[in-house]
């Protein structure tokens, strides 16, 4: 049995946080009802594509952040549009929608207007909430970034403030929707309450428990603000380095993670009692004499060699995988970290697996992201339309 | 009961550590669970209530300021009690000692097992089993257990012993790589533990969704997380273009991976300054134009389309950038929003802590003081229940606070069952000294 199997979520969100919020839902066994605009979702024209190929069928973004969904194209510009919709949350345990909030007041799916249908959880997935100054605002991944990510104090000094990989950003506030609408779907069973939900993005962001809402804390505490650093590097080690065959993270601050650090490298030099002593490790000769022993060793070893090395010393060093690395690496392969879509356009392709291993309900991967519109009709006869009222909506283009 | 709170009832026992597990639980305290630590006064868990038990006025300067950045940076007697870093993930819970390695210890522990709905760790490999609470013998004392797991590189195959912090795993998950300024090595990269985050939110999904199923059925069961595999879940793009096409990603700098033209950080006035710009659509980039007040440069039809601004982005960068350096950064942010371009400040701490939007949506709650730290505005749950009483409605947990209330109230224990704890040195107020003086 699946974890959220009888939970029917109807998902009106579009582009990448909302969608990976359902995501998380269906890849757990909820059925997720996604609705998408004539056209379809914008994120179906995100890359990459199969083959560098684009079209609608083609993103791999998509397909990622859709798995297990079912697709049904209605436009809720359309008054009739909205006759299906009131349908489908007659049926719903909870509406998931990522509209501006004028939007969704303008389409009719704000919470006021999706209650008068039926007493149901709705989570907004707002860039800013339903309120305030910057309510109307719109975000991007990197600007979400700038403003609540800590972005300022990431890079070097001296130069421009740096952003995070690929839309990560947005996919971390999925995740935080997924809570708020688990949390939702809890309290609509436990206490059979239905209740409007919001999850900020901003707000998200400037919330996350690592370094960026310390941040604030530490300014609040001490005054002080969370600077760029001239260097990356901690003395006497620490930071990045360059290896045979790539990169390697490295943590070796003073204590057992430098004493671990000394005694993965295995180098003679390291016995020296200087290299006890703080005050000279920490010191830019410290620093310039580790360099001279941690270089030549870090580019002489692959970052195999190093990880291994790493692993019996219990050292706090790591490799920098590529794309490719994940995808080729043994053990993630072994552990059954990759999964596969079957696609009626896309053929059999391996899709990014589970993020956690369940013992007894199942993460899995029941069908590939729909393609557009693909299960309308479906859906219209569950909800009781005739034959002859699907067509009128299909010719008149509020369905497709 | 009118606070509606999608977790009442369920009790978590929670060994968790550093932010990863931490935030996990958190997650569940903010949706009603009543979340017990179990903290052991003597052993320090690295990275989990501050830095170090003996950090000073003095150590504090000379480390960054999300993690020197204590009251006045002062730590005082107690810093496991003020450490910005880590006192934000502990609201909404309860703390008492116990040294579960002890006999008496460890009966304790398991009856607190035997009346929790989870159990929540994320120590070393093995942690537990050595306290003789693997899950096994968890499910004897509580058959029905929901048991989380979340090491950093999996209960399984040849990377179990790997260790590391959030930064480690970000690596690993492919996130590095993918950062770092244009054209040069990723060498000059900053630690910034996002898997801890990302790990911390899928956890509570999981447990979430578990919680449900056992509701239903009445069946628990155990969650691995390895957090390197959640983590890969952020960088799709990247994994996905190499599954399906043998490509390779590097870093973009701060250009979109979404195909927005321009889409960077721009400097200005002032020193330090920056004003993020992301032109998602044509139509955005029209905008910009029209607010730049149409420069000869940018009404080249070539640059109609974001395939043609791409051909020339770095010129676009460069006279967007002369635009913005004699600007300032607050008018370019409301006038380029109310141009329809998508922008935003790039916000320090001092500016994110005072910044009106978050103030007028009552983003922080103002929490009295304690001995430890002064009265302050601390973060809450970055989700609006509108009946549920999700929030931050208890101040983090000071270590030992709940002594009495755990002792007593949830475990029952006779007033002479609690004194011989006391005398045992199971119940105290701080950590040991020998763990002070050598952790």
């Amino acid at each position: 049995m699946d974890a959220l199997e009888g939970v029917t979520v109807v998902d009106l969100t579009s582009h990448i946080a909302g969608p990976y919020a359902t995501k998380l839902l269906a890849d757990l066994g909820a059925r997720v009802i996604k609705v998408e605009r004539p056209g379809g979702d914008g994120s179906r024209a995100l890359g990459p594509f199969l083959g560098d190929e684009p079209g609608p069928e083609r993103s791999a973004t998509y397909q990622f952040l859709n798995t297990n969904k079912e697709s049904m194209v209605l436009d809720l510009k359309r008054p009739e549009g909205h006759e299906v919709l009131a349908r489908l949350v007659e049926k719903a345990d909870l509406v998931v929608e990522s509209y501006p909030p004028a939007v969704a007041q303008r389409l009719g799916v704000d919470y006021e207007a999706l209650q008068t249908i039926g007493d149901v959880p709705v989570l907004s997935v707002t860039n800013f909430g339903q309120t305030g100054p910057y309510r109307d605002y719109q975000l991007s991944d990197t600007v979400l970034f700038a403003m609540g990510g800590e972005m300022w104090s990431l890079g070097l000094a001296g130069q421009e403030p740096l952003k995070t990989g690929g839309t990560s950003t947005l996919l971390q506030c999925g995740a935080m929707a997924g809570i708020a609408a688990l949390g939702g779907i809890h309290a609509w069973e436990l206490h059979g309450v239905g209740q409007h939900i919001d999850v900020p993005l901003f707000e998200v962001q400037i919330q996350s428990i690592d370094r960026r809402s310390s941040a604030i804390l530490a300014y609040r505490f001490s005054g002080r603000v969370l600077e760029a650093p001239i260097t990356p590097h901690a003395a006497p080690a620490g930071g990045i380095y360059p290896c045979a065959d790539g990169y390697v993270e490295v943590t070796a601050t003073f204590g057992n993670y430098w004493n671990r650090f000394r005694e993965m490298i295995g180098a003679e030099e390291f016995s020296d009692p200087h290299w006890d002593d703080q005050s000279f490790a920490a010191s830019p000769d410290g620093r310039a004499a580790a360099d001279a022993i941690v270089y030549p060793w870090m580019l002489s070893h692959t970052r195999d060699e190093i990880w291994r090395e790493a692993r019996r010393a219990r050292a706090m060093v790591a490799p920098l995988f590529t794309g490719k690395d994940l995808f080729e690496d043994p053990v993630l392969r072994e552990r059954g970290f990759w999964a596969e879509i079957e696609h009626k356009v896309l053929g059999r392709l391996p899709m990014i697996g589970r993020p956690y291993v369940f013992e007894k309900t199942p993460w899995r991967i029941r069908k590939p992201a729909p393609m557009l519109g693909e299960h309308t009709a479906g859906i219209l006869e569950e909800l009781g339309l005739e034959p002859e009222e699907q067509q009128k909506l299909n010719e008149a283009g509020v369905v497709g | 009961m009118s606070s509606y709170l999608p977790l009442e009832g369920i009790r978590i026992c929670d060994f968790t550590a550093v932010w990863a597990g931490q935030s996990a639980t958190m997650y569940l305290a903010d949706l009603g669970a009543e979340c017990i630590k179990v903290e052991n006064p003597y052993i320090w868990n690295p990275m989990t209530r501050a830095a170090s038990p003996r950090i000073d006025a003095t150590t504090c300067r000379f480390i960054p300021a999300w993690m020197g950045g204590h009251p006045e940076s002062d730590p005082g007697p107690r810093p496991w009690n003020n450490a910005p870093a880590f006192i934000h993930v502990m609201r909404n819970k309860k703390s008492f000692t116990v040294d579960s390695r002890r006999p008496e210890g460890l009966e304790v522990v398991k009856s607190l097992i035997r009346i929790s709905d989870v159990v929540a760790e994320n120590l070393a490999l093995g942690t537990l089993d050595k306290l003789q609470l693997s899950d096994d013998e968890i499910r004897k004392i509580r058959p029905d257990a929901v048991i989380l797991h979340q090491p950093g590189f999996g209960t399984t195959g040849d990377y179990i012993e790997g260790r590391g912090y959030g930064s480690h795993i970000d690596g690993v998950a492919g996130g590095t790589i993918l950062r770092g300024y244009r054209d040069s090595a990723p060498l000059t990269n900053t630690q910034i533990f996002a898997s801890d985050f990302v790990a911390g939110t899928h956890a509570a999904v999981a447990l979430l969704a578990a919680l449900r199923h056992r509701r239903r059925t009445g069946e628990g069961q155990v969650i691995e997380m390895a957090q390197f595999e959640t983590a890969a879940q952020m960088f799709p793009q990247a994994a996905l273009d190499a599954a399906w096409n043998g490509s390779e990603h590097g870093t973009l700098g701060n250009r979109s991976i979404e195909g927005f033209v321009p889409n960077s950080v721009f400097p200005c006035s002032g020193d330090n300054v920056w004003v993020a710009i992301s032109c998602r659509t044509d139509a955005e980039w029209e905008a910009l134009v029209r607010y730049m007040g149409n420069p000869a440069w940018a009404k080249d039809d070539a640059l109609a389309t974001a395939a043609g601004r791409a051909q020339q982005e770095d010129r676009i960068e460069a006279e967007v950038a002369a635009f913005t350096s004699s600007r300032d950064q607050e008018s370019l942010f409301h006038e380029l929003q109310a141009a329809g371009v998508t922008a935003g400040p790039v916000l320090n701490a001092g500016q994110a802590a005072e910044d009106p939007h978050l103030v007028q949506t009552n983003a922080w709650k103002r929490l009295p003081a304690t001995d430890d730290y002064p009265e302050t505005e601390f973060p809450i749950p970055p989700m609006h229940f509108s009946q549920s009483d999700v929030g931050l409605r208890t101040p983090p947990a000071l270590f030992a606070e709940h002594n009495d209330y755990v002792y007593r109230e949830v475990l029952g224990l006779s007033e002479e069952e609690i004194a011989a704890m006391a005398a045992a040195g199971h119940i105290r107020d701080t950590y040991d000294d020998t763990v002070i003086q050598s952790a």
